[in-house]
């Protein structure tokens, strides 16, 4: 109990109030997001699984990662899948102009344009599978317009799956990250564009030269939010291929998953979970690197 | 001259209009489509050329589909999930964030430290140990169990911290100078005063609980499935039944678009608070 400091106000000291506050909070982090990192190391080196006795196997999991061509396999699509991020910041922030306008019905377009982010991924996958199929809409809708000479069966097809998934992840996420830009593009002053218009520049110059530096900060936080969903690429995947035809649309996340709810091998999931970390880690402390060196900080 | 800049203006809004109705027949045809879907049972949806807009209207799917499925059993599951988990988060982010941006003490660094760190950690890597931690609980097939782990956000903690650092020193002071307790100055003084951050985490956490489809299968048995878990399940069992999983998807699909259109006219300030920093 801390010292009582004036009748009426706080029994506890400043100190002690705030880790009363946060104390639910940091105990929740601790054992469902710290615990499970402490946890998943030491049994990284053990070959627990729901048969047989567990015993330290050493590095026996990281060498078998390694020589895993499905786990690398898996790494490889799932770096691939990274290619989505320019194309989600440039659409959206295409999006996020269009609709930065007090126009008639512009609320209606804004909200249009967001039903697929609060939409359940499952719900998304089961549509967009059907549209897919090889007797879908888009295939009809292609064929008719002359874009596409015969039918593809775009989810089941090895070499168009993992870019139908990757075109399905960029048309959910395009809404989110529209509102983020359009929310950045609200905070430009608007005196600072009416001045370069009288200084006679384009509208081209304008969207270079003012909105587009002015977007900086959001442009870091949309780049790293989308990278890591992106490198964390789970439902979709799990929903309409499970990682197949093969493993051709197989990500990280899906195979840690297989491994550790599939064939219950818990030792040898937790070494691929931690190989991932890394690689996760490598990226964002890259981009972290890479946005310290651009002089911006938005926390 | 007055007469060209009209005209110029008047084609530049025709083009905007017809960009904005382009993507809006992009992002929207999609559930249209589904719409049109769910309302003609008996139609075979791989006809070719598919049937894009119905030709005639039957609720039959939805009857149908409500009748086998036991939907009112899925739906009071995902209310009761999505209600613990929105109230509770709510609670749990807003308390971790206000001493963080109200208060300098010893540690505050350190805590800064680990909540960044949280967001490095891929999230497939926890499933295995976290449903071990719910096991060892005694949480399996309990909806405590489901929403325990994803309680506290880092994101909504930030967005949270940023949204009390918003708010003037003042206030907090007149509240302390009238005797009221911090917990008191936090619920009744701040709280409110952060409604646009409280809108946006809520339709955020709205979102995540309502939409969450893996975490449930794994702890969750069938019949305390949410919609989400329990659509995957119908897609899987009655994969030929296009009207059924059709109907199906747009019930679970009406709510949160529901919520969103009653949350969204705080989601602007809330989110520019939060990239900002």
């Amino acid at each position: 109990m801390g010292k009582i400091r004036t009748v009426g106000f706080s029994r506890f000291s400043e100190v002690q109030t705030a880790w009363l506050f946060m104390a639910p909070g940091l105990i929740l982090l601790a054992v469902f997001t710290f615990w499970p990192i402490i946890f998943s190391l030491p049994l990284a080196f053990t070959n627990y699984s729901v048969i047989g006795e567990t015993s330290f196997v050493g590095l026996e999991n990281f060498k078998r990662a390694f020589s895993d061509i499905d786990f690398i396999a898996s790494i490889k699509n799932s770096l691939l899948y990274m290619i989505i991020v320019p194309f989600i910041q440039i659409i959206s922030i295409l999006m996020a102009i269009l609709v930065n306008r007090k126009i008639a019905g512009i609320k209606f377009f804004r909200t249009a344009y967001y039903i697929p982010v609060v939409t359940s991924m499952v719900a998304v996958a089961i549509i967009w599978g059907w549209l897919m199929s090889s007797n879908g809409v888009l295939n009809y809708l292609l064929m008719s317009t002359g874009l596409l000479s015969e039918k593809i069966n775009w989810l089941s097809d090895k070499d168009t799956a993992l870019w139908a998934l990757m075109f399905i992840t960029l048309w959910k996420g395009l809404g989110y990250y529209m509102m983020i830009y359009l929310a950045g593009l609200q905070a430009v002053p608007n005196d600072c564009i009416e001045a370069a218009r009288i200084d006679g520049a384009s509208n081209f110059e304008v969207i270079t030269k003012i909105t587009i530096p002015l977007l900086k900060p959001y442009m870091f936080f949309c780049t790293l939010i989308s990278l890591m969903a992106a490198i964390r690429v789970f439902d979709e995947v799990f929903v309409l291929t499970s990682g197949g035809p093969g493993n051709a649309t197989l990500t990280s996340s899906v195979y840690i998953y297989q491994q550790g709810f599939e064939q219950f091998e818990f030792g040898y999931s937790s070494a691929l979970g931690l190989i991932v970390s890394f690689i996760i880690m490598f990226f964002s402390i890259f981009i972290f690197v890479f946005n310290r060196k651009g002089g911006v900080n938005p926390y | 001259m007055k007469n060209t800049n009209q005209l110029k203006k008047l084609i530049s809004k025709f083009f905007v209009y017809v960009l904005l109705i382009l993507f809006a027949i992009f992002m929207m045809g999609p559930f249209i489509w589904l719409i049109s879907v769910s309302l003609m049972p008996g139609k075979n949806i791989f006809a070719f050329p598919p049937a894009i807009f119905p030709t005639f209207i039957d609720f039959r799917n939805y009857l149908e589909v409500w009748e086998y499925m036991d939907f009112l059993k899925y739906i009071w599951n995902t209310v009761i999930i999505t209600f613990l988990g929105v109230t509770l988060s709510l609670l749990f982010s807003a308390l971790t964030a206000y001493p963080l941006a109200i208060f300098k003490f010893k540690g505050r660094n350190f805590v800064f430290l680990l909540l960044i760190s949280t967001m490095i950690i891929p999230a497939a890597a926890g499933l295995v140990v976290n449903y071990l931690t719910i096991n060892a609980m005694g949480l399996i097939n309990t909806f405590t169990g489901v929403v325990l782990p994803t309680l506290v956000s880092v994101f909504n903690v930030f967005l949270f911290r940023q949204a009390f650092m918003g708010i003037p020193t003042d206030i907090r002071d007149s509240g302390k100078m009238d005797g009221a307790s911090e917990i008191r100055i936090w619920g009744q003084l701040m709280m409110p005063m952060i409604k646009p951050a409280v809108a946006v985490v809520g339709l955020f956490e709205f979102m995540a609980n309502w939409n969450s489809f893996l975490w449930p299968i794994i702890v969750l048995n069938t019949e305390k499935y949410p919609l989400a878990s329990a659509l995957s399940f119908l897609n899987g069992q009655f994969s030929y039944n296009f009207g059924w999983i059709a109907a199906g998807t747009v019930i679970s699909v009406l709510p949160i678009i529901f919520v969103f259109l009653f949350t969204q006219k705080y989601y602007m300030e809330g989110i520019s608070g939060a990239v900002k920093g």
